[in-house]
């Protein structure tokens, strides 16, 4: 009996390490593909702010890959002569003021579409989503008519209503399958006992939501910061300029400001960046889920 | 949904309720209040995107210029963008920038999603490191890849005069033959990432045990790819390739910052020209440039908002 055995078990042992040392052929390939992947997410990155640390002379003159002479000059350039803070506050105050309104009165629409029953509702949850879905490039010439006429061009706060006909539709569209993830039980326990509906919304279902509400409120806000085609049709005066139009200005002007473009690029991604890490888990749910299979 | 809801809460007073009030009911009011809490969002809505879609359209078929409202002159706006030269490469560039770089996307996401959905060890990390060009704003990704590919200063001829592959300096958004290829390569860069993720989120759903009853009926690695893999995301692929190119037909910084749609229109596609168009004062005809696109973007939207909604 043993006899018969041991081959047999000689016989796994070889085809297991075939398959092991398959395995590890696999794997390798995996890792080297991955790291090839890496490093073309990387490089540009690198390069951005590599140049946005380089002198003029190290960026035409003497290029290298890895910078010799590291400078602030351009932060200072960029700052001082160009008045990036300017662009900074100004893309703060239209992304907070369109995320605040278009949040608030999204929730309140994505609430009601979600948990009451009336007729036109379906209608209105689907003209949600085509508007989602309807680019700004479409409208951005009817829009300059319309705010034309209604003298709200070159300002923020035309720009902040404006930024509401994209960040409304989204961020409603990404409340509503947020809020259908949440069991109705405890609101309707709150109603029992005498909560109001709004009540209900106030107390229980926004506190809930607090993760995604405020997931939401991060896209809205880089989807309002990153802007540039509306912001370049409806702003004109250089002290009105957001932060995308800043710096589309500066390479139009002169075709040697590499170093203080690059500085006001790692400027102006670093927070964005870090806020879309802090959604992503969010995002990727969503994706999942709610946003993107309805 | 609601209504059921609205029984449940009121459990049994509720028909002691509806005979004492038989109008002013709880699910009545309900949707009183249901309804107030839509009137912000649909009033934006009406004004910022219903009113301004029916606008372009009006406004496409007039001869409107700033500072004129201009007269109704039919089709003269569409037939004059048909024997425009610019507006028939802005058409074919467009077209090609969609199918060359959501193709591209589809190919880079799905394999790379495949790769890190196998048992891998930082696979976290790496999922995040793959998000970085997504989460970069766009206008910052555009200039960077500006500058990448500039004849002085840029990283790929710095790349190429060193390491002797080619001796020239290439301008590489300075000359047909190279700008449309430069700028998809960048839209590529900057898009995948969403394919990616979303297509590594639906392989994370597909029943594990499928796999296994497959593997143990001696299926192949192709064979469960295409049988077992490719159905159960297909899905999500049709819903992000849409939605994709529905974004990418409409893109505007990731041209506007490389090129502007130089060199003489190579890069051209249609939100740069109407741009142009608006630019020059010429309403009429720059609605037209966005309206010709509308029945081709309609169907993409209305199917892709039929998937979406089907759940």
């Amino acid at each position: 009996m043993a006899s018969v055995t041991q081959p047999q078990i000689g016989i796994q042992a070889a085809e297991r390490a075939q398959v092991q040392s398959r395995g590890r052929v696999r794997a390798v390939l995996t890792y080297v593909v991955l790291a090839v992947v890496c490093l073309i997410i990387i490089f540009p990155i690198y390069w951005m702010v590599t140049i946005s640390f380089k002198t003029p002379h190290d960026i035409y003159r003497a290029p290298s890959l890895v910078p010799h002479n590291m400078t602030l000059d351009n932060f200072r350039t960029l700052i001082v002569k160009k008045r990036f803070l300017t662009n900074i506050r100004n893309s703060i105050i239209v992304a907070t003021s369109s995320t605040v309104i278009s949040v608030t009165i999204s929730a309140l629409c994505a609430y009601s579409l979600v948990r009451f029953k009336y007729r036109f509702q379906g209608l209105i949850g689907r003209l949600i989503l085509l508007a989602y879905l309807t680019p700004a490039s479409l409208l951005f010439i009817p829009l300059s008519v319309i705010v034309a006429r209604l003298q709200l061009g070159n300002s923020l706060h035309g720009l902040i209503i404006v930024y509401l006909s994209f960040s409304t539709p989204f961020s409603t569209w990404l409340l509503m399958g947020y809020f259908r993830g949440i069991p109705a039980d405890l609101e309707e326990q709150a109603m029992v006992d005498g909560t109001t509906r709004i009540g209900a919304l106030v107390r229980i279902l926004l506190p809930l939501s607090l993760p995604g509400l405020v997931a939401v409120s991060i896209f809205t806000f880089t989807g309002a910061w990153n802007e540039l085609l509306l912001a370049l049709i409806f702003i004109t005066s250089e002290n009105k300029r957001t932060v995308p139009l800043g710096l589309q200005y500066l390479i139009t002007g002169d075709t040697f400001l590499w170093g203080p473009i690059m500085a006001g690029a790692v400027f102006s991604a670093l927070p964005v960046m870090v806020l879309y890490f802090l959604a992503q888990r969010f995002m990727v749910q969503g994706i999942a889920a709610g946003a993107v299979k309805g | 949904m609601a209504a059921r809801q609205g029984n449940s809460v009121l459990g049994p007073q509720s028909s002691a309720l509806t005979v004492r009030r038989p109008f002013w009911t709880f699910s009545r009011r309900g949707s009183l209040t249901g309804y107030l809490l839509v009137i912000p969002v649909c009033a934006v809505l009406l004004t910022l995107v219903a009113y301004p879609f029916f606008y372009a359209i009006v406004i496409s078929f007039t001869d409107r210029v700033v500072g004129n409202a201009g007269h109704w002159v039919g089709l003269q706006n569409f037939r004059y963008l048909w024997n425009f030269v610019s507006f028939k490469r802005a058409l074919t560039n467009t077209l090609t920038l969609v199918l060359v770089s959501d193709g591209l996307k589809l190919v880079v996401g799905l394999s790379l999603a495949l790769l890190l959905n196998e048992r891998l060890r930082a696979r976290g990390m790496f999922r995040s490191f793959i998000l970085l060009p997504w989460a970069m704003p766009g206008f910052v990704a555009f200039l960077t890849w500006r500058l990448l590919f500039l004849p002085i200063g840029g990283a790929f001829n710095l790349i190429l005069t060193q390491t002797h592959i080619h001796a020239g300096i290439i301008d590489w958004l300075g000359q047909r033959s190279t700008a449309m290829p430069a700028v998809i390569v960048a839209t590529v860069w900057r898009g995948f990432p969403f394919w990616c993720i979303s297509f590594l989120a639906a392989l994370q759903n597909v029943p594990q045990e499928q796999y296994e009853a497959a593997k143990t009926d001696g299926a192949n690695a192709w064979q469960r790819f295409w049988f077992i893999t490719l159905p159960s995301i297909r899905h999500v692929i049709l819903v992000v390739a849409l939605l994709s190119s529905i974004w990418t037909a409409n893109s505007f910084e990731n041209i506007w910052l490389m090129t502007q749609g130089g060199p003489s229109d190579a890069t051209m596609v249609l939100p740069v020209l109407a741009y142009f168009g608006l630019a020059s004062q010429r309403l009429g005809e720059a609605a037209a440039v966005s309206v010709a696109i509308i029945p081709a973007l309609a169907i993409l939207v209305f199917i892709v908002a039929a998937l979406l909604q089907k759940d």
